[in-house]
């Protein structure tokens, strides 16, 4: 026999090593594919650009690559730790540094291989499925899974990267450490250095901290700029917190003595893996909380979309007639939408005056200007402006005291010589019109006199009401058809520097803004779920691993208790608790820390207390991920109990 | 009068009936009484460490029967045979099977705390074992940063902590060096004269058989003869040598 085959038979022993090892790299092959599939969909790279997708990507994103990295370089260690007194061994038999690397690269190779056609067929399945189900639930329309060979590409490279980073820190740790070292590898006991209470309360400080900072701070659009910097400080102060936390706990349980013993193997176990696991918790802990913190702003913003769209747009539909442009008659209005099963509630027209100017860089640029004795009208309370003033209509709404944001935004123009100027004396931040930006509100001598001074286009803004907005899809296109046929028969228009006509006379209606925002906002909602579906895989997957790959000196330990008269029950029992703790603790410091991100970030929308329905929200996704991780927890338990009780 | 009575104990690995069925205890009878320090000698392969997983209740014979302090070993279902051997059991072992997360107070209470006792007593025990194998100084110490005699002599308190019928020794000097090995049996000893706790020790070592009071020696899953000692313990010692050599060398 020769030696290789000695190699080989104790590699066929040992089996179950390495196929943990494999595992685990196949999970991580999957989960950077699986990412991948997503962030270069077509679809998805194009709305990159347009939207605020980048932001919803960045954070679990990078939250993502680092647990990649985290996990293949973790399995890794395990599976070297478990090798290296193997190595050890085979190192007093004779065998030279130059064949240890041999064989630790040529079995690394043939795991890492087949560990990537294993990872990225699966990816391809489970990508596939996540596509189907949340598109089922989510109503985006020209969305689809699809594969490119960049995904493939960025895979591996990404994978093989982090794994020839890993399998040579392990080469220079096998070569560098003596043999004895090596041989007894799994006896060398890991400490926490740096003990001490005051430690762990300086963690728990920067993450209080830091969380006070980010709610002081999120309180207008700039809050978001710091967000990563809070986010970080909460991260670094929760791994700190934790890497003392038992400790520091223990120490205070001791004190009570009765206690302390009653559950004495439950707590120094627990110390003992937490000193280990610290990292793990950590990053549990992180995803955790960035799965919940993003599934419920995102989820939140998604259900609001309807509230959103009808702030923005106050009237089902509006839009601007002239006399040659968009000039249906009221009765052929009433006709169409009647024809839908939609009538006409209310149909409101106000005269506004437009004019267009060109800036230095060609860029042209509108102004409506409306007469006061209309705005009035139409007002509740009723507004004063004296000549050669006007009142700035922001058309939109303002956090924040309206002073501050005072737009000094006077009009002036030239007559017979002499310099026209209309001062802003008041400033209006509610948003009134559909299809209006800024408006400018004149004292009626004054508009009069502008439009004989200035060339522009005398308009019609309509407001209309329907019956039921959520059904008026149809009767908005109808119109559409209906404007697009009068105006193709009229004449163009004769303005200075009018824009083209389907930039003037267009229809914007409520349902048309509420399925634009609905798509974007779904398109977040898919991504962000997306991502918490992985997290919660990768987080259970570490918890999993955590508890398994020490499951050998678990066992021993076992053995241990029952030579002393330990039951199978009170077995069960610790077993039970700890599993509880480790699965349990990050998932309730995760959901602490989200529930705490979000109410400081719903400082920009006004506070929590404004916003209940955002709580509402959060316990309900937490509900969700409590109930799922708990099935998870038990397969967990019921995994251990087999290998650890039942074989008894 | 007799603490622990073993009646014809058979052991076969295997079925009886079929081929390469092993025979690892054939037709043991044995009597301890009260107070004993006993030995069981034997070669490897003899069936010493079977027989003590018998008698502890750990493993169950093919036949025959173990009663300690009158109860019928095997009997029990695993719950109660477990309460069983925290209670009325004392072990240790070769390799000392202590819990490494927790120091040497913690590790001789465990069995207490097992059975709830209240904090007050497992002081009171612990101090009073601790000062009688004088490892009061090494209380709050854990397993890794103590010695080997320390650690066994730890394990010896841990077995006693609950006032045992019995106390099995399974090659408890197997691990240590001969200073360590005297400190262990000098302690087993004490145990057996100051406690009056009856110990049953498995092992090759002759030396240490040499501090029990009886000896008896199995091959081949039976028991081939018994020594008693009647003189003092070098005495002895050259005693057991001799009949070893007449057993055929160990």
């Amino acid at each position: 026999m020769t030696f290789q085959k000695i190699v080989w038979k104790m590699a066929k022993y040992h089996y179950k090593k390495y196929l943990f090892y494999f595992l685990c790299n196949s999970a991580a092959v999957l989960f950077i594919f699986v990412f991948m599939t997503l962030y270069l969909n077509e679809y998805i790279v194009s709305v990159k650009q347009i939207e605020g997708l980048v932001y919803v990507l960045s954070i679990p994103g990078a939250a993502l690559i680092m647990f990649t990295i985290f996990f293949i370089s973790y399995a890794h260690q395990i599976f070297m730790k478990k090798r290296r007194s193997e190595f050890g061994l085979f190192m007093t038999l004779g065998m030279t540094n130059r064949d240890i690397a041999k064989l630790l690269l040529l079995e690394n190779s043939v795991i890492g291989l087949v560990a990537l056609i294993v990872g990225l067929g699966s990816g391809v399945i489970i990508s596939r499925l996540i596509f189907w189900l949340l598109l089922k639930s989510v109503d985006i329309t020209d969305f689809a899974f699809q594969l490119n060979v960049n995904m493939f590409t960025y895979t591996v490279g990404a994978f093989f990267i982090v794994f020839i980073i890993s399998i040579g820190q392990s080469l220079y740790m096998t070569m560098s450490r003596n043999i004895i070292d090596n041989v007894k590898t799994e006896k060398i006991t890991e400490n926490t250095a740096h003990k001490h209470p005051a430690i762990g309360g300086i963690g728990v400080a920067i993450v209080v901290g830091s969380i006070v900072g980010l709610y002081v701070t999120y309180t207008d659009s700039d809050g978001g700029e710091y967000l990563l910097l809070w986010a970080l400080g909460t991260f670094l102060g929760l791994y700190i917190a934790l890497n003392q936390l038992t400790s520091f706990l223990i120490g205070l349980i001791k004190k009570n003595k009765h206690f302390y013993y009653r559950k004495l193997l439950y707590l120094t176990s627990l110390d003992y893996k937490y000193k280990q696991f610290t990292t793990i918790m950590t990053i549990v802990t992180i995803m955790i909380m960035v799965t919940l913190l993003y599934s419920t702003i995102v989820y939140h913003l998604y259900k609001e979309t309807e509230k959103e769209v009808v702030e923005q747009n106050p009237y089902d539909i509006g839009y601007i007639s002239t006399d040659s442009k968009n000039n249906l008659s009221a009765e052929e209005l009433d006709r169409i939408f009647a024809e839908y099963g939609n009538p006409i509630r209310e149909h409101l027209t106000f005269p506004i005056y437009f004019h267009f100017q060109e800036d230095y860089d060609g860029y042209t640029y509108q102004l409506a200007l409306m007469p006061l004795s209309v705005f009035n009208e139409f007002s509740d309370n009723p507004y004063l402006v004296q000549p050669n003033e006007l009142i700035y209509h922001l058309n939109h709404e303002v956090t924040g005291e309206i002073e501050s944001l005072y737009y000094r935004n006077d009009l002036r123009f030239s007559s017979n010589g002499e310099e026209v100027i209309y001062e802003t004396t008041q400033v209006i931040a509610e948003k009134h019109f559909n299809y209006l930006g800024d408006l400018f509100i004149l004292h009626d001598a004054d508009l009069a006199d502008y439009k004989e001074n200035i060339n522009g286009m005398d308009a019609t803004l309509h407001l209309i009401h329907v019956e039921n907005w959520q059904e008026s899809e149809a009767a908005v296109l109808a119109l559409e058809h209906a404007f697009h046929d009068y105006n193709a028969k009229t004449p163009l228009l004769d303005v200075d520097h009018v824009p083209l006509e389907e930039e003037l006379f267009y229809i914007d209606s409520r349902v048309d803004g509420y399925e634009s925002t609905m798509n974007a906002n779904g398109i977040s909602f898919f991504v962000t779920i997306f991502f918490s579906i992985l997290f919660f895989i990768g987080s259970f997957l570490l918890l999993y691993i955590q508890l398994f790959s020490e499951v050998d000196k678990e066992e021993q330990r076992i053995q241990k208790l029952y030579r002393i008269g330990i039951t199978s029950k009170e077995v069960r029992k610790l077993i039970s608790q700890e599993i509880t703790t480790l699965f349990m603790l990050p998932t309730l410091l995760g959901l602490i820390i989200a529930l705490l991100y979000i109410i400081a970030m719903a400082q920009d929308i006004g506070g929590i207390v404004e916003n209940p329905l955002m709580l509402v929200r959060f316990f309900m996704l937490a509900g969700i991920y409590f109930v799922i991780l708990t099935v998870f927890m038990n397969f967990a338990r019921k995994k251990m109990f087999r290998d650890l009780v039942d074989f008894k | 009068m007799s603490v622990l009575e073993a009646r014809n104990i058979v052991k076969v690995y295997g079925k009886a009936e079929a081929e390469g069925a092993t025979t690892a205890l054939n037709g043991i009878q044995l009597s301890v009484t009260k107070g004993e320090f006993l030995a069981i000698m034997g070669p490897s392969g003899s069936g010493k460490t079977t027989l003590l997983n018998i008698l502890s209740g750990i493993d169950k014979p093919t036949s025959g029967e173990v009663l300690l302090g009158g109860v019928m070993l095997h009997d029990m279902d695993a719950n109660s045979l477990a309460q069983f051997r925290r209670k009325q059991l004392g072990f240790v072992f070769q390799d000392f099977n202590l819990l490494d997360s927790l120091t040497v107070k913690e590790n001789i209470m465990l069995p207490m705390i097992l059975e709830k006792k209240s904090v007050s007593e497992m002081e009171e025990k612990v101090q009073e074992l601790a000062g009688l194998f004088e490892i009061e100084d090494i209380l709050h110490k854990y397993p890794y940063h103590i010695s080997g005699g320390q650690q066994q002599r730890t394990a010896v308190s841990r077995a006693l902590v609950n006032d045992p019928q019995i106390i099995y020794a399974d090659e408890p000097t197997g691990n240590l060096d001969s200073k360590s090995s005297t400190t262990i049996m000098e302690c087993l000893e004490k145990v057996v004269k100051e406690l009056s706790t009856t110990v049953l020790l498995v092992t090759h070592d002759v030396f240490a058989a040499s501090y029990c009071q009886r000896i008896v020696f199995i091959r081949d899953g039976a028991i081939h003869s018994s020594l008693e000692k009647k003189s003092e313990r070098t005495k002895f010692l050259d005693e057991v040598m001799e009949h070893l050599t007449l057993l055929g060398g160990n």
